[in-house]
């Protein structure tokens, strides 16, 4: 199906493009940018590619070494760990967020008091910095809570949730979520607002209860923006950096290096190739994630 | 309105190489000095290489240094692009040693410096690597790490600073029999497992530098099977690590990181800190009149195997690339000149490498001069592999509670992996004659 939209989709531009003669100005207005995402971008990144290949440590000589990197990287279980790490946690928070950003998203725009007041402040975590909420978060897991849990006498809350291997993810995917809810609920909000208010009322009619109009009309009605919120935020999470260094630094042990920790660490500490050929295999992966993302919208916007 | 980026761009063009000659350039001056770049970055240290700078400029009139200390980062980008410091005193590590490894640095051996330098320090330069027919950096300063002690606690418990396993196990029992905690352990900053815990029950107990060229002779072969290995070689000491984590830390050791062990060590809340001398002026913003020792964490019930854990916080190295090596040598020497050297390793409580120096004049280190004027000093095993192997992480696992055997054995698999991907370590016949690399696989 999403096969006929593309032909569908190119046959239209091609038309347009053919009646409407385009100034060729248009095209200059390009160059400044494709010069520096070429130069910024695409030459660095086809670097990396190409010293992929080699034991470059950065500096100096290298010399070519073919797929060495690549079948050690696929027998490394550190790296396989923080792809299984990095894919889990980016699920866990996607789903995660997009439950709460989509349920706050319903009550703010609800008929309540204070709306705009309420709003304003559930968007906040938005603007803060991530390593900031990171370690003020740390903080508070590492002292607060477990101070809190001494106190009242309950013994799971007085150990850091930051210091058990086992459940240390959980702690990055609350405060990757804090953050990530503001962005995810602002979409929410949007396509909320685009619903017609007649559906409602016509429901009202019908005897629909609340939850009913919520579940068959609301959720349906904006299927495309949770197709959105679930495709970019999955996308962000994947790339989860700054948050687990400020909270976790990828311990306790190995049990939260994400793939973006590894190949920076390996470039601080002179393995620049062999990340090399790690950044590559994330960016494919990357690719096909987009891929996904492409034809699931483009079917969307055709339903 | 097209001709507009073009033009900026070729300004900004113009701009990038009147920028690279001017600094080729730097070095004719207006007043006719040599102008050399300084690179150093340790921060608590800045003063007072900034006035010794002042110092040297004022005392001739042929070379201007000028300090640049924008950290390792910078330097290692400015190496990338072939303009390198003209002379640096930084931490010696592997993030360093690569310039030693691939021969970007110059050979010093013929200085007055070099000379001067205590011999049983070059084996553990050697460690990070070598370039072949090269001395390529010169230890500056040295410290030396090991368990530091609240004195007045052990002296309040009549406790005498142990020697042997044995000595250490019962000043641990009585101290935990009279209700004070006998370590602060930080673990949630997992290099203070690495530092402390991992690297001074090791040092205590194995020859680091014949364990590490056993490690590198097997390269891709080890593994259970081979005559040394983490499995092997290693088990013995963490399991009495694992000991001494299970019975005598804090028991909320998992969620306190460096600042709380400071403070509260500087509190007297233990009676013993595995941590280095950088912490001595944390632990004094709280308790300056704190009396505080040191010594080696005796791992075996032999104390002739008692030796303290050294790292080279700066080494001197002067860059092939630099275009002013000369100027810069002559700043060497004046670094290395015996009273400079000393009078900096006193200010930061190192130890001077040269021949003959004094340990610096402090109580809280007295306790190691024995061990680094008997050149009984190893770098820590956490130090000493590739920074891809997190072994941090590793030992903060270990210490948290995780299985020590697969953790030893996920060691030697990464070991391994990275013996087979580099040719660093094994396979001269097969790269270039001329690449470096090769000269240096043939020791």
């Amino acid at each position: 199906m999403s096969t006929t939209t593309t032909i569908v989709t190119a046959g239209d531009s091609t038309r347009r493009r053919s009646t409407r003669r385009v100034e060729p100005i248009y095209y200059l207005f390009l160059v400044p940018t494709l010069l520096l995402f070429t130069l910024a971008i695409t030459v660095p990144g086809v670097i990396g590619i190409f010293f992929s290949f080699t034991d470059s440590i950065g500096i100096g000589e290298w010399s070519f070494n073919g797929l060495t990197n690549y079948i050690a990287l696929f027998s490394d279980p550190a790296i396989l760990q923080s792809y299984l790490f990095t894919f889990g946690f980016s699920i866990a928070t996607v789903i995660v967020v997009n439950v709460i950003a989509f349920l706050l998203a319903v009550g703010l725009t609800s008929r309540i008091r204070f709306k705009t007041g309420l709003r304003a402040i559930f968007v906040i975590p938005m603007v803060i910095s991530g390593i900031i909420i990171a370690y003020v978060f740390n903080f508070l897991f590492s002292n607060s809570i477990p101070a809190a849990g001494a106190a009242t006498g309950i013994p799971w809350l007085s150990t850091s949730l930051l210091a058990n291997p086992d459940l240390a993810w959980i702690a990055i995917v609350i405060v990757t979520a804090w953050q990530a809810i503001p962005g995810t609920l602002l979409i929410y909000i949007a396509g909320l607002l685009s619903v017609p208010g007649d559906v409602y009322e016509a429901a009202d009619i019908d005897g629909a209860s609340k939850r009913q109009q919520l579940l068959r009309i609301t959720l349906p009605l904006v299927a495309g923006y949770v197709v959105i919120n679930v495709i970019l935020g999955f996308k962000g999470f994947l790339n989860a950096y700054d948050i687990i260094v400020g909270l976790t630094n990828g311990g306790p042990g190995t049990s939260t290096r994400s793939i973006a920790m590894t190949i920076i660490a390996g470039f601080n500490g002179g393995d620049y190739a062999y990340q090399m050929a790690n950044a590559t295999i994330f960016f494919i992966v990357a690719v096909l994630i987009s891929l996904l993302q492409l034809s699931l919208t483009r079917g969307r916007n055709a339903l | 309105m097209s001709a507009r980026p073009f033009s900026r761009l070729r300004l900004a063009a113009g701009a990038l190489a009147i920028a690279l000659l001017s600094t080729a350039l730097a070095g004719c001056s207006v007043d006719g000095r040599e102008t050399i770049r300084f690179t150093f970055s340790k921060r608590e240290a800045i003063d007072f290489m900034t006035e010794v700078v002042a110092k040297y400029n004022a005392s001739q009139d042929k070379v201007r240094v000028q300090i640049d200390t924008s950290g390792v980062d910078v330097v290692s980008a400015s190496f990338v692009r072939g303009n390198p410091p003209d002379i640096m005193l930084a931490n010696y590590n592997f993030e360093v040693a690569r310039f030693v490894q691939r021969c970007a640095l110059s050979d010093l051996s013929g200085t007055r410096a070099a000379a001067s330098l205590r011999d049983d320090l070059q084996p553990l330069m050697d460690q990070y690597g070598s370039c072949s027919g090269r001395v390529s950096a010169l230890p500056y300063s040295v410290m030396a790490a090991s368990v530091i002690y609240n004195k007045q606690i052990f002296d309040e418990q009549g406790i005498q600073v142990p020697k042997t396993w044995d000595e250490l196990l019962a000043a641990c029992d009585r101290l935990k029999g009279a209700g004070i905690t006998p370590f602060y352990a930080t673990f949630k900053d997992d290099w203070t497992a690495g530092q402390g815990w991992y690297d001074y029950s090791l040092g205590g107990s194995v020859d680091v530098v014949d364990f590490f060229d056993g490690l590198n002779a097997e390269g891709a072969d080890v593994g259970p099977d081979s005559a040394v290995s983490f499995q092997k070689d290693f088990a013995r000491p963490i399991s009495r690590m694992e000991k001494l984590v299970k019975d005598y830390v804090n028991p909320d050791a998992a969620s306190r990181g460096y600042g709380d062990g400071n403070l509260a060590f500087a509190q007297g809340k233990a009676a013993m800190y595995l941590q280095g001398p950088w912490a001595f002026s944390e632990i004094a913003k709280t308790a300056p009149d704190l009396e505080l020792g040191t010594f080696p964490l005796p791992m075996t019930d032999d104390p002739s195997q008692l030796a303290v854990r050294v790292n080279m916080d700066l080494a001197a190295m002067i860059p092939d690339g630099s275009r002013h090596k000369a100027a810069a040598r002559d700043f060497l020497e004046y670094l290395y000149q015996p009273e400079r050297i000393k009078a900096y390793n006193d200010s930061q409580l190192g130890f001077t490498p040269t021949k003959g120096a004094a340990a610096p004049d402090d109580p809280r280190v007295a306790g190691m001069t024995e061990y680094y004027d008997e050149g009984r000093i190893y770098q820590g095993p956490s130090v000493l592999v590739p920074k891809t192997i997190p072994v941090f992480n590793y030992a903060q696992a270990i210490v948290l509670g995780e299985d020590p055997k697969s953790i030893l054995k996920t060691m030697d698999a990464d070991w391994a992996r990275i013996a087979f991907r580099a040719p660093v370590v094994k396979s001269d016949a097969s790269a270039s004659a001329a690449s470096p690399e090769t000269e240096e696989s043939g020791e």
